[in-house]
């Protein structure tokens, strides 16, 4: 980064990675805002969910606003200075302010569903939890450090790992006819968040490729050992969240899942066995980030429509 | 997630006696599977039957109240209030037990979980605390075929074997609300007028309330109301315009939702040359401000001939202030031909007005369509050229399907009416193409499904908004639908879009109108009734019947040829058409309107149908819906065999569906709801391209724009089936 003294203006029809350019239109294709789902409509199916069910709803969102808030301030920003390309520098900004975005829309959630006093009590929840509290902790530490590789793997196991214990409950419910319209936010946020990883990750490859054998070591076994480091929090979190309604063992198989897919987009071997990553199909199937879902217009928005690309008729189509 | 040694059930929860291995997995896992390729890379359709029984094991079975007899459980179902009493009365118990048998020896079997799940969650009979089943599937058939024969025998045992059997679904509200004592109404659709004054703006919130209340969607036409900034008692600069009264609407149809069962929904349209249509069309934006955005009401614009002749000619329009063209014409904005006054209407003085580029209202609609999937579009002009009716079509409903004539309503001063107008309702109920196709007897199933609907339309009677109850009373409009028309094509190996499938389109839509006209001229020669101002309609002069007196129309493919020879469907000759014509000029018809083919969302499911005449969605549609959560439905008839006639409706593209459309078109008195589908590498100029297609085809309305978004290479998930593109 010493090297970046002279001011250039991004030139975006000189286009030296071919793959930001496609990201930037996937992302800004993909541009959208909470206030788009009529989330007001699940305020009857919340009123079906028993305490306890509301309370883990409440944490676990509480939990991902967290990390939405580290990635939208710290994390995104924090790769800044180790872009390789103008046109990822402008990626970035993009990844970060749709961060904010995500950490916003819990607050829709919570601001639809629930009252002031419960609000509170998850936000207290989340700043008294040793394991959400001791994640934080082991992303920032990570994104304060001056390796620019690593805080890319920190990032990617953050965007394609940590958040997924979170994602699993409003598929799960979805999945249950509960809090369908809560869904079609998540499932926005799982589009971006998906797109976010495979990006970072790919950065990452491309730096890890044109490093030394024993750096390409040292950047292996710093993957394996923060995976692992994270896994091991992650477990308790995921028990501390999920044991109460009895779903600890799925959501750790997802986990598994998901660690792979973070290793994967790092471009390195799986670490969980294929057994332990049977994930409930109800789940895997409603992770898919493309836009497939056929919904009913009439109960809520969905999470398939992106920004139009416009483009002038002429003369010739309206030959008639 | 350990299997289970189990007493095994049949496919729908009846135990059989033989123990085997359960699945452990839950029926909501069993049902995703069907989403993923199986170990060895083959879909996993069997899975699908697996969810339905454990379905009916898990749930609906030990959540169904049980009855020794019939008789016990019809006297606890009337005593408490559940089933209405006045519809069993009609018929002695034997009757009824005989019905029941019939409906029970058809050994009715869902299909697809979709269906089971959709029934149970959406229609059948639940005790008042909504934890246990009253009802199986046959039990509603029977409850619905007692409630529309209103006492006749013979059309009972006719609708439930029409409905059994699959090739008859009366619409949700119908087939939802039948023979229950807490109900809301049938029908399914509602269209009211809002004239330029506050009594009728709040008339219609009110309706709006009313209608809601009741069950079915509620469109209101915006056309009349005057303009952001047009004067209010000549002084200028007055009025908001109309998007406060779409918020008011939006806000009044989430408010009442029909017990839960339905949510209240609603549409507007607005004419393509008012002042206000950007600011309308804006309120969809993704960016729009709270106080302007409108979420879930629908929006639908009415464009005339002239905005595309002026887009062609890369001309300005001139949108007209309704104020100004009301007090000039004497007659509200809404029923003014804007393309033959257009002209005159510019050069007009008296008339404030202001442009917009033409092309820039098409290019802005596209848009608005990538980023919501509205408007949906009416041609005006094409439609009112098609309607047989005297009178002008103004304007659609929430399916876009719905296209009849209306007249305004005006009020005195302590709001009581001064003039009752007409609005509109209509009774919506769809055949099962490949089921009908299958049937005994053809005409038949039409005239039992004309017969069914007519039931509705009788039986209505909505007190709360007399501009619907009069029109309903005049005018018995009924719409008779269609759907599985792609799984129907995919069964017989013909693939959607070909020259095949437009070939059995026409002359499968050219033998329905037949035989629904034949219906309601015969319900007409009995009851010595039709509907009202028939002397002034094309079907009194004849003229309606023209096209089919005056050519053959036959199959132009030998497929088609040989599909009806083989089904045993008569294709109606010139002969048929002109003794009909005259039976029809004698003694007329008693509905004012005939066919709708709606975009048949939940009944398409219970019905293991394709939508509508549309493509499929996917191979595995992945639906989402507020009551159902996510579930896979597959497509009916889907095997190794069929796989290929299954291309998904993005990869048919719009040019296909529009011309399989015009096909059925030209045989349907309203309209139908039509879909256009794009991948998301498609433009603004794809969309418009499209819609320009659509109305030089004769189209009469298009729905939503659907837009699918392919994950980015390196983000899908493994072994996804729908993912697959």
């Amino acid at each position: 980064m010493a090297t970046k003294l002279i001011t250039r203006p991004i030139n975006w029809n000189k286009i030296e990675d071919s793959v930001d350019l496609d990201v930037w239109n996937r992302l800004t294709q993909n541009f959208w805002l909470p206030e788009k789902v009529p989330l007001s409509n699940d305020v009857q199916s919340w009123g079906t969910l028993r305490p306890h069910e509301q309370k883990l709803t409440m944490h676990v969102f509480t939990g991902l606003t967290m990390l939405d808030t580290i990635q939208g301030t710290v994390g995104s920003m924090s790769l800044m200075p180790d872009a390789r390309t103008p046109h990822e520098e402008a990626v970035i900004t993009n990844i970060a302010f749709m961060e904010s975005v995500h950490a916003k829309s819990y607050s829709s959630v919570f601001s639809t569903l629930c009252s002031t006093n419960e609000i509170d009590e998850a936000f207290r929840w989340s700043e008294d939890n040793p394991y959400l509290q001791k994640k934080a902790e082991i992303i920032l530490g990570y994104y304060r450090g001056d390796d620019p590789l690593k805080r890319k793997v920190a990032s990617t196991l953050l965007e394609s790992f940590l958040f997924y214990s979170g994602f699993y409950l409003p598929m799960y419910w979805s999945s249950r006819a509960k809090l369908t319209n809560t869904a079609d936010l998540i499932r926005l946020i799982i589009r971006d968040e998906a797109i976010h990883g495979y990006y970072i990750g790919y950065k990452f490859q491309l730096g890890y490729n044109e490093a030394s054998t024993s750096r390409q070591e040292e950047l292996k076994g710093y993957t394996y050992d923060l995976l692992l480091e994270l896994y091991e929090n992650e477990v308790k979190y995921t028990a501390d969240l999920y044991d109460e309604i009895g779903l600890t063992h799925d959501v750790k198989q997802f986990l598994h899942y998901n660690g792979n897919k973070a290793l994967m987009n790092l471009g390195f071997d799986p670490l969980f066995p294929k057994d332990d990553c049977q994930v409930s199909p109800a789940i895997l199937s409603a992770l898919s980030p493309a836009s497939d879902e056929n919904h009913d217009f009439f109960s809520g928005s969905g999470s398939s429509y992106v920004i139009g690309k416009h483009e002038a008729t002429t003369d010739d189509d309206w030959d008639f | 997630m350990a299997n289970q040694l189990v007493e095994i059930a049949d496919d729908q929860g009846n135990l059989t006696g033989k123990t085997g291995i359960e699945s452990a997995l839950s029926y909501q896992d069993l049902n995703a599977m069907i989403n993923l390729w199986g170990p060895d890379q083959k879909l996993q359709l069997d899975k699908d039957k697996l969810a339905v029984r454990k379905y009916f094991l898990e749930h609906v079975n030990q959540n169904t109240v049980f009855f020794h007899s019939l008789k016990e459980r019809l006297d606890y179902l009337v005593e408490n209030d559940y089933y209405e009493k006045e519809i069993l009365d009609q018929y002695s118990f034997e009757f009824i037990e005989k019905l029941e048998q019939l409906a029970y020896s058809k050994k009715f079997r869902f299909e697809a979980f979709m269906g089971a799940y959709k029934f149970y969650t959406g229609y059948a009979l639940k005790t008042f605390d909504g934890t246990r089943y009253l009802e199986r599937f046959e039990d509603r058939v029977v409850m619905v075929g007692l409630t529309l024969a209103q006492g006749d025998e013979d059309m009972a045992i006719h609708l439930v074997e029409e409905i059994i059997s699959g090739r008859f679904q009366p619409a949700t509200p119908t087939f939802l609300n039948c023979g229950k004592k807490q109900r809301g109404e049938f029908v399914s659709c509602f269209l009211l007028r809002i004239e330029d004054n506050m009594e009728s703006i709040s008339r219609g919130i009110n309706s709006a309330l009313q209608l809601s209340k009741r069950g079915g969607g509620v469109a209101l036409s915006l056309s009349n109301i005057r303009e952001y900034g047009a004067p209010i008692k000549k002084i200028e600069g007055q009025s908001s315009g109309i998007i406060p009264v779409m918020k008011l609407l939006e806000d009044s149809f989430s408010y009442a939702n029909q017990l839960g069962a339905r949510q209240g929904a609603g549409a507007v349209y607005l004419n393509a040359h008012h002042p206000d249509i950007m600011r309308f069309l804006d309120t969809k934006r993704e960016n729009a401000d709270e106080k302007i955005r409108i979420k879930t009401l629908s929006i639908g614009v009415v464009v005339p001939d002239i905005t595309l002749e002026l887009a062609k000619n890369g001309e300005d329009m001139y949108l007209f202030s309704p104020y100004d063209v009301e007090k000039v014409y004497g007659i509200p904005f809404g029923d003014i031909s804007v393309t033959e006054k257009y002209h005159e209407m510019v050069d007009d003085p008296r008339i404030r007005k202001s442009k917009i580029k033409a092309r820039e209202l098409f290019e802005r609609i596209a848009e608005l369509q990538f980023e919501s999937g509205y408007p949906y579009v009416m041609y005006e002009d094409t439609v009112n050229k098609a309607n047989p009716i005297q009178g002008r079509i103004n304007m659609s409903n929430l399916c876009s399907e719905i296209l009849q004539v209306n007249t305004p309503t005006t009020y005195n001063a302590d709001l009581s009416y001064d003039q009752i107008g007409k609005d509109i309702s209509c009774n919506l109920g769809s055949m099962n193409i490949a089921m009908a196709m299958d049937g005994p007897d053809f005409g038949q199933t039409v005239e039992t499904a004309i017969r069914a609907l007519t039931a509705v339309s009788d039986m209505s009677n909505i007190e709360s908004v007399r501009s619907i109850s009069d029109g309903n009373h005049k005018s018995h409009a009924i719409g008779l639908g269609q759907m599985n028309l792609h799984g129907y094509l995919a069964r017989e190996k013909v693939h959607y879009g070909s020259e095949e499938s437009i070939d059995f389109t026409n002359m499968y839509f050219y033998t329905v109108v037949y035989h629904a006209i034949r219906a309601s001229n015969k319900i007409a020669i009995e009851r010595k009734s039709h509907f009202h101002n028939f002397e002034n309609s094309k079907y009194a002069t004849g003229e309606y019947f023209d096209k089919y007196t005056d050519q053959v129309w036959a199959p132009a493919t030998e497929k088609v040829k040989e599909l009806f020879a083989r089904s045993g469907v008569q294709i109606p000759t010139q002969e048929d058409w002109k003794e009909l014509k005259a039976s029809v000029m004698k003694h007329g018809i008693y509905n004012q309107n005939l066919q709708a083919v709606p975009p048949t969302g939940s009944i398409s499911y219970i019905n293991n149908s394709t939508s509508s005449i549309h493509p499929i969605a996917s191979r595995i549609e992945v639906r989402k819906e507020g009551k159902l959560g996510r579930v896979y439905y597959p497509a009916p008839f889907l095997s190794e065999e069929t796989w290929e006639y299954y291309e998904d409706a993005y990869e048919v593209g719009p040019e296909k569906i529009i011309d399989v459309y015009a096909a059925a078109t030209q045989h349907v008195d309203q309209g139908l709801s039509l879909t256009l589908f794009f991948k998301d590498t498609a433009t603004t100029r794809d969309v418009n391209r499209a819609q320009i297609y659509a109305w030089r085809k004769g189209i009469k309305t298009i729905y939503y724009i659907r837009i699918r978004q392919a994950a980015l290479e390196g983000t899908e998930v493994e072994n996804c089936v729908s993912c697959m593109l």
